[in-house]
């Protein structure tokens, strides 16, 4: 009788443990995947913000430089293909952000094309409301920076979370999966250089 | 085994150009002249300034100044300091990092990096006039010290309209949560540990418990904190509360 009491309480104690342990790590992971969609959420906000910009920017160049109406053309139609490139944030694999990232990659080249632009056009140069819109677009670029850093890092510390053992069996179990990161674009200017 | 070392040394050298950003200053100070561009009688008062103004309104506005970037833009780095240190609360984000690589043989640099909370108060745009009419022309003529605190009293000046709350030590609500949940689960442990062995003790038999029979309850590990340890230096700075940077500011060079 006694014995039997033994094992039950051990039994107990194991079921209690797993419970435990599964409970523990399943949430952990349900915290660390709403980080990551929170942050992707920021880095949607920042391209918005520069999506924003752009209409305004557009049009005051126009006024200066309408021969440029092919550099014109392409910036709104990046843009146009940028914003359409939507990504589940339930679902951001390596594909997704990579897709997302060539588009808003595409207007980043259109956008640096445009403000060339200004080189040719002295007036367009020294006009008041181009230098603000240039100065807003250039904090937006900031802020994208600092968004993608930031969804880097959440993305990495989910991403390790859910592979290590023996945690991993229960990111497989309730179908976790791995997060896809920002790559730096190629040719991007911003790219810091390393000198030895 | 080369082979094995050649990835260790290519991971080092990895690691070192990741974190080339200058870690947290310890004791925590917000005036971080690593640059030696100011004398130590203009760095301990413009910390003392600093530290009062964090003290009367919890803003907390970083200074550093450095040699070299190591590659870097201007805004990263100082975006960087500002989320690795935790410049500003964790409560309203509310950290400057104002950060000045002097002239040289290249280009004077210098970025005013805001915390999201104080990005109201201080748009991109105000950022950028503070750099261009106040810090520039002092830098121009090598007056560092005065460029960066002119520049400091405007920032004080547009953060204390938007956040001016008195400093107050902040207990951790979720470490202690955490300590509670750890001596509720030891107690539970402890008590089927117990309700075990004195089970087995009964069966053999005997009447004796074998000489006194302890109880193991094992160390007991309390991870305390050591609360409020900058706020007893007569008016020391506090350190750094977790603020938070979305990559607003501006930068200028000479």
């Amino acid at each position: 009788m006694k014995k039997g009491l033994t094992a039950l309480l051990i039994v107990a104690a194991v079921v209690l443990g797993v419970f435990l342990w599964v409970k523990g790590a399943y949430n952990k992971m349900v915290t660390a995947d709403e980080g990551v969609q929170a942050a992707w959420a920021q880095v949607e906000n920042v391209y918005q913000r520069r999506a924003d910009l752009i209409p305004n920017l557009v049009a005051t160049v126009k006024g200066y430089a309408q021969h440029e109406s092919e550099t014109l053309e392409s910036v709104v139609a990046a843009r146009a293909k940028a914003t359409q490139t939507v990504v589940d944030p339930s679902d951001l694999s390596e594909e997704a952000i990579a897709r997302f990232n060539e588009a808003q990659g595409e207007l980043s080249g259109a956008l640096g094309r445009l403000l060339l632009i200004q080189e040719s056009y002295p007036d367009l140069k020294a006009n008041q409301n181009f230098s603000e819109l240039q100065a807003q677009l250039e904090g937006t670029e900031n802020r994208i920076a600092t968004e993608r850093m930031k969804f880097n890092d959440t993305a990495r510390a989910y991403n390790t979370l859910i592979r290590k053992f023996p945690d991993n069996i229960i990111a497989s179990m309730f179908g976790f999966e791995k997060k896809g990161y920002f790559e730096a674009q190629a040719g991007a200017e911003t790219a810091p250089k390393v000198e030895f | 085994m080369m082979k094995r070392a050649l990835t260790f040394i290519a991971a080092l050298a990895f690691a070192v150009a990741a974190f080339a950003i200058p870690s947290r200053p310890s004791p925590a100070r917000l005036v971080n002249d690593l640059a030696g561009t100011f004398t130590s009688r203009q760095a301990e008062e413009l910390e003392r300034v600093l530290v009062a103004f964090d003290d009367s309104t919890s803003n907390q506005i970083a200074v550093v100044t450095v040699k070299d970037l190591e590659g870097y833009e201007p805004a990263e780095y100082a975006t960087r300091i500002g989320l690795e240190w935790g410049v500003g609360s964790e409560k309203f984000d509310n950290g400057i990092v104002i950060l000045v690589k002097p002239k040289d043989n290249t280009a004077g640099k210098v970025f005013i990096a805001i915390g999201y909370g104080l990005e109201g108060a201080i748009p991109d745009a105000y950022a950028k006039r503070i750099i261009n009419e106040v810090m520039i022309p002092h830098f121009r003529n090598d007056d560092y010290y005065g460029g960066v605190s002119e520049a400091c009293k405007v920032l004080m000046r547009l953060a204390s309209g938007e956040i001016s709350e008195l400093r107050e030590d902040e207990f951790d609500a979720d470490d202690a949560g955490a300590i509670a949940g750890a001596v509720v689960t030891l107690i539970i442990l402890i008590f089927v540990f117990v309700l075990i062995t004195q089970n087995g003790g009964d069966n053999t038999g005997s009447g004796s418990h074998r000489g006194g029979r302890t109880i193991y309850t094992g160390p007991i590990i309390t991870s305390g904190r050591i609360y409020g340890g900058g706020s007893s230096f007569g008016g020391g700075f506090g350190g750094f509360g977790g603020g938070s940077f979305g990559g607003g500011g501006a930068g200028g060079s000479w």
